[in-house]
């Protein structure tokens, strides 16, 4: 179980994390995400004990790892954690073994023993051959499974994962989503991951926390955080294609949505978005931007004075750039969002 | 919660990071740096100094004093600043920028110069231009027939004639890694525009390396002013005297307190024209990030002054270079230096004592005190070498982990201000500082513990510059990752950075080893009879009247630095199988 209360990390006047709380069960796989700068790697580096947090707490399994309003954390070692960099971090003058090995050396495990588990993680994640090769010689897919062995072959009871398959193909990142998710149940640990990816976060988290601007915007399951987003930043970020926001003054006046004085913004999803041959009194008319087919469905975007809409509707479409294209809205919104952003 | 109070095991306190650490490297610079420059000023404001400032700036005597050798240490600052910054820039122009043939050997020719001690060149000049005015030997001119005249054997012109060979160099490495930078797009577009190619040089590609050229005079000014062998040798000889003669007289015949004068005179002298070189520049953006692709540059086409510009630069690098040391392995081996390439044997190497020779002095073969001379430098240099490692390495990690403090700002401050100090000032402030014990530190001089803080301390910018590139080697992450694991600081050095680190270690280690045992400015003060150095020696029989086994010595100091590099080339190849592609 993670239990992080009020918590705040401050780098000079800037306030990288500001007054966070949540709450994962044992056995979650948390998802961290977010825009670049919105605080994310910060958490990580907190939750790990790199840093210390300005204020506030984080429990593990109900043991408090670090406390920042008595300014001090328990050493990263100690806190029963591991971490999967970025860059990996592998150490480039071991080999393979040589790298999952020397955690299990620092902890001071004997010998047979240390074989033992560096062979039994290198087989989980299916690099045994691998042990004697230098981090140089094997592929980037390689050196992501090294860096995950090496974090788990302590058996840390929580996994941190920063931003883990940022450097791998588009490929290889399918491949290693569900292979994360497999390690995540074999080793039975708490997860935390980081991404930009909201696709990363829709498929492989059991929990989200949506950060922005060192906030979180909102805390829920994948599904949740699609229907019922709580703000127009999570209506925007989250789900592929992601929901479109439409201003109630751009809504055409012909459409029964006009009627009454709304204000705010509504939102639309894709999928309840029509294309229409030709003007009316209710279509909006935008320039036509790019069409991709989808899972036997076409997905067509719009742009106008800065409005970009997404509709994903069946039919046979061809359109050039120059086009014009005529979207219609639904009835009703998918949700409402006032000035501010906030679920009305 | 129970646990807050009980502060278990493996919790750190977040408030105070690293503040040991810190503190000892502070303690480190302070003692190494801060103490002796600041027991010299002390000294010289104690009652035992009592008028010795007036004395030395205001009497009837600070003509002899002071004056004069600063007169003569000016003259030198700036003529071989602005030789080497002509010379040493138009080198670096017809490398970096030009269609010059053997671009690459010259290139290299002209970072050598530096590598030579400069009181080998000295030695080299006087083997072949000494005359008969301050009698002993002859050089190889006057050994030809022709009379060689004073101002060209002794004195100023001998002095900056070869302190322009030895010091272009420097100039050169710092101007063409400017030149270097410029992308050729600069240079074409300027010809689209229908410039010439002297208007390009003067409008374009002077003001941009305009930071690089000021920095190669005062850099090689400062250089000039500290040197000693050189006027040591050259000029001595004649009272020519420069503030560093003049500061290393006193200390010999005693005059303590108007040495340790000298000697601030002198730091404040080399200090004011590095920071007014460094105000100029500082104020300048920096042009050398200005890149982008760049692609290939392209060159200016020398046409029909290829071949000509091409033997001047020849000549003058073949003449800083080559020369001197033929010169000195040849007079090691002639009987008379008036006679460089005739009867040579092997009496100064390995001969054994014979009246007729060299009033009876063996070969260095069978010399005992250039024996152990020679154990001594080499011990010395490794010593050197491991202290400069730990120190630099310590002071550069707690530099780059913690930033943001008054006290990494003090140890910043503090590690770059051997710079400014002259060795020969550097060590009279050793001296000052521990020729007497003081508090638990016994009196050290004299001692081999003495020379190897000096040359800590006299290195320090150089070893703190050396970590820095090094730490940045090593990321962050591969040592957070560690950290992870729960190793410790020392453990982490041990088992990541240092591997990681080996080749840029071994390095700067290698030159600060080369550096030390070919160093005699620094060392000049602190040698004692008992603490023989090689290249002390070297000046000794030089100054004595043995100018061949000064030059035979001098090839042993060559000989150890070649063979050094090489072998630390050969070391870092074969112990990092890791990099191999």
């Amino acid at each position: 179980m993670i239990r992080i209360n009020s918590l705040s990390r401050r780098f000079g006047s800037f306030e990288a994390v500001k007054n966070v709380s949540l709450e994962v069960p044992a056995g979650s796989f948390m998802v961290l995400v977010g825009p670049s700068g919105c605080g994310k790697s910060t958490m990580l580096r907190m939750l790990a004990g790199l840093e210390t947090p300005t204020r506030g707490t984080i429990e593990f399994n109900g043991k408090t790892v670090s406390d920042g309003d008595g300014n001090w954390t328990i050493e990263p070692a100690k806190r029963n954690a591991g971490l999967v960099f970025q860059s990996y971090a592998l150490w480039p003058h071991m080999t393979v073994a040589g790298n999952v090995d020397w955690p299990l050396k620092v902890a001071g495990q004997g010998k047979q023993e240390r074989a033992d588990r560096v062979r039994e993680v290198l087989n989980l994640l299916g690099i045994e051959n691998l042990g004697n090769r230098f981090p140089n010689e094997i592929s980037g897919g390689q050196q992501q499974r090294v860096a995950i062995a090496r974090m788990i072959a302590p058996r840390p009871g929580i996994l941190l994962f920063d931003e883990p398959l940022s450097n791998l193909d588009a490929k290889l990142r399918v491949e290693m989503r569900s292979e994360l998710l497999r390690i995540h149940r074999a080793t039975s640990a708490t997860s935390v991951y980081v991404t930009h990816d909201q696709v990363e976060a829709m498929t492989m988290a059991s929990h989200v926390a949506v950060l922005n601007e060192g906030r979180i915007e909102q805390f829920g399951s994948p599904s949740e955080l699609v229907a019922e987003p709580s703000s127009a930043f999570v209506a925007t970020f989250v789900g592929t294609p992601p929901a479109n926001l439409v201003d109630a003054d751009l809504i055409p006046p012909g459409h029964p949505l006009r009627k009454g004085n709304r204000t705010g913004r509504l939102m639309f999803r894709p999928e309840d978005i029509s294309v229409c041959s030709g003007p009316g009194p209710a279509s909006i008319e935008m320039d036509f931007a790019e069409i991709s087919p989808l899972a036997g469905r076409s997905m067509i975007t719009g742009t106008k004075n800065g409005l970009r809409l997404t509709a994903v509707t069946d039919g046979d479409f061809r359109f050039s750039v120059g086009d014009k294209v005529h979207f219609l809205l639904p009835l009703q919104p998918a949700a409402c969002f006032d000035n501010e952003g906030k679920r009305v | 919660m129970t646990s807050n109070l009980l502060w278990p095991r493996g919790r750190a306190l977040a408030g105070r990071p690293g503040i040991a650490i810190k503190l000892a490297a502070l303690g480190i610079v302070t003692l190494l740096v801060a103490l002796p420059l600041l027991k010299i000023l002390a000294f010289t404001f104690s009652d035992e100094a009592t008028g010795t400032w007036h004395e030395v700036l205001f009497s009837r005597l600070s003509y002899n004093l002071f004056w004069g050798p600063l007169q003569n240490t000016m003259l030198l600052g700036f003529a071989t600043a602005a030789g080497c910054v002509i010379i040493g820039g138009f080198l670096a122009w017809l490398v970096a920028m030009t269609d010059i043939p053997f671009r690459r050997t010259i290139g290299l020719m002209a970072t050598l110069p530096f590598m030579i001690p400069s009181f080998a060149t000295a030695l080299a000049w006087g083997s072949l231009f000494r005359n008969s005015r301050v009698g002993g030997h002859v050089g190889f001119i006057e050994g030809l027939g022709f009379a060689v005249p004073d101002w060209l054997a002794w004195g100023m012109a001998p002095t900056l004639i070869v302190l322009i060979a030895h010091y272009y160099s420097l100039a050169f490495t710092v101007i063409v890694a400017a030149l270097a930078t410029i992308n050729s797009d600069l240079v074409e577009a300027a010809q689209l525009a229908g410039a010439r190619r002297s208007r390009i040089l003067a409008g374009i590609v002077l003001p941009v390396v305009l930071p690089a050229v000021v920095a190669a005079g005062s850099l090689t000014f400062a250089s000039a002013v500290s040197n000693f062998a050189v006027p040591a040798l050259l000029g001595l000889p004649v009272r020519m005297q420069t503030l560093a003669t003049r500061l290393f007289g006193m200390i010999g015949i005693g005059q303590t307190a108007r040495g340790y004068v000298l000697a601030i005179l002198l730091i404040l002298v080399s200090a004011v024209f590095l920071w007014l070189g460094n105000r100029m520049i500082s104020g300048r953006r920096s042009y050398a990030t200005v890149t982008g692709k760049g692609g290939r540059s392209k060159r200016f086409q020398l046409g029909a002054s290829r071949y000509p510009l091409f033997a001047v630069a020849f000549v003058i690098c073949f003449l800083t270079t080559i020369v001197p040391v033929v010169i000195l392995f040849a007079s090691s081996l002639a009987p008379s230096s008036s006679a460089l390439f005739s009867d040579w044997n092997l009496h100064y190497w390995i001969g054994r004592s014979n009246a007729a020779i060299a009033q009876g002095q063996p070969g260095i073969w069978h010399n005992p005190g250039i024996l152990s001379a020679t154990a001594i430098t080499v011990g010395l240099g490794v010593a050197v070498a491991i202290t400069t490692t730990a120190v630099g390495l310590l002071v550069a990690f707690v530099l780059a982990r913690y930033r943001d403090s008054i006290i990494s700002a003090a140890i910043n401050q503090l590690t770059l201000v051997p710079l400014l100090v002259p060795g020969i000032a550097f060590g009279a402030a050793y001296i000052a500082l521990f020729g007497a014990g003081f508090g638990p530190v016994p009196a050290l001089y004299g001692t081999f513990i003495l020379l190897v803080i000096a040359a800590t301390a006299y290195l320090l910018p150089f070893s703190v510059q050396t970590g820095r590139a090094v730490i940045q080697q090593v990321s962050g992450d591969l040592d957070e990752s560690a950290r992870m694991t729960g190793a410790g600081t020392l453990r982490r050095l041990a088992a990541i950075t240092m591997p990681l680190a080996a080749r840029g270690l071994a390095s700067g280690a290698l030159i600060v080893f080369v550096k030390i045992i070919r160093d005699l400015s620094l060392v000049v003060l602190l040698f004692t009879p008992a603490m023989p150095l090689l290249s002390v020696l070297a000046y000794r029989y030089a100054s004595e009247g043995f100018p061949q086994f000064a030059n035979a010595i001098t090839v042993v100091v060559l000989v150890i630095s070649i063979a050094a590099t090489l072998f630390a080339n050969r070391l870092q190849s074969k112990s990092q199988p890791w990099l191999k592609d």
